[in-house]
């Protein structure tokens, strides 16, 4: 039962993958859709943060995770370097959980 | 499962599915919900995978996360037009996930909680900055803020599973209706 499950789950991720790339949109798309698609990176990425910062184990957070990402921002946005933003945002966030 | 489903919220979501011995079908609809994220990440990637021949791009889909998508936004907004970029971060992130996979089942428990040394909160720290690095516009501030927050309340409300996808979805209309 596992292993039907396993493939099945196997089907259903490619396919939500793979539906976009296999189904091209042909031709010049109209500007609003064009506009939607270039915010939709920006969007999404963010999205994906979201939860990982206001609500990181599920449930809400005790402030590490909010106060390290507005470091990380910070960081990146003056050093415009990810590598530094990593560092400063897991050291923050390491230290303030041990208190 | 980390050679088949290559998808990390949803082998974990799985894991925990199974030691509850849920049925099948519910274990496989949450990872498509789970998963519809990646139909939005597809459609936004396909503008630059469109040059390559379909049996390409159906490998490419194979290896898209939130990962490999996330670097290749990066890659692409800084004037990146190389799809190597793509390919090769995709494919060392399921051979690395895989190798990780063995060495976790066999000194796993030995470690102790990661949670601790921070180190889930580098893949965030990562997009963060991506999204700080791939701000082109005054909108997109607006739009990324509103994409995070709609998201994490989401989560917060317990519908964490289609956060991503709604929040994804809708925080993009806010260019449409906003001349900048």
């Amino acid at each position: 039962m596992i292993w039907v499950a396993i493939v099945g789950a196997a089907i259903a991720t490619y396919l939500t993958r793979s539906l976009p790339f296999a189904v091209m949109l042909g031709g010049r798309l109209p500007p609003v859709a064009r506009r939607y698609l270039e915010a939709l990176p920006v969007a999404i990425i963010a999205a994906l943060v979201g939860p990982a910062v206001v609500a990181p184990a599920g449930t809400l957070t005790h402030g590490a995770e909010p106060l390290a990402a507005g470091l990380v921002i910070a960081t990146v946005a003056w050093r415009r370097s990810l590598l530094a933003g990593v560092l400063v945002g897991v050291v923050t966030v390491a230290l303030l959980r041990m208190i | 499962m980390s050679l088949l489903v290559f998808a990390g919220a949803s082998q974990f979501a799985m894991v925990q599915l199974f030691s509850q011995a849920a049925p099948t079908p519910v274990i496989i609809a949450s990872v498509l919900f789970i998963n519809l994220r990646h139909l939005l990440m597809a459609t936004s990637l396909s503008a630059q995978l469109r040059r390559l021949p379909l049996t390409r791009r159906l490998f490419g889909a194979f290896v898209l996360t939130d990962e490999s998508f996330a670097m290749a936004t990066g890659h692409f907004r800084r004037g990146g037009r190389s799809l190597a970029y793509y390919f090769t971060f995709a494919i060392a992130l399921y051979v690395l996930w895989n190798v990780a996979t063995v060495v976790g089942i066999v000194v796993g428990g030995a470690i102790g909680d990661p949670r601790r040394f921070g180190i889930d909160f580098a893949i965030t720290a990562t997009f963060i900055g991506i999204v700080v690095l791939a701000i082109r516009h005054r909108a997109d501030v607006l739009i990324a803020i509103v994409a995070a927050l709609v998201a994490g309340g989401l989560a917060l409300a317990g519908a964490s599973t289609v956060a991503v996808i709604t929040a994804g979805a809708v925080a993009p209309l806010i260019a449409v209706f906003l001349r900048r």
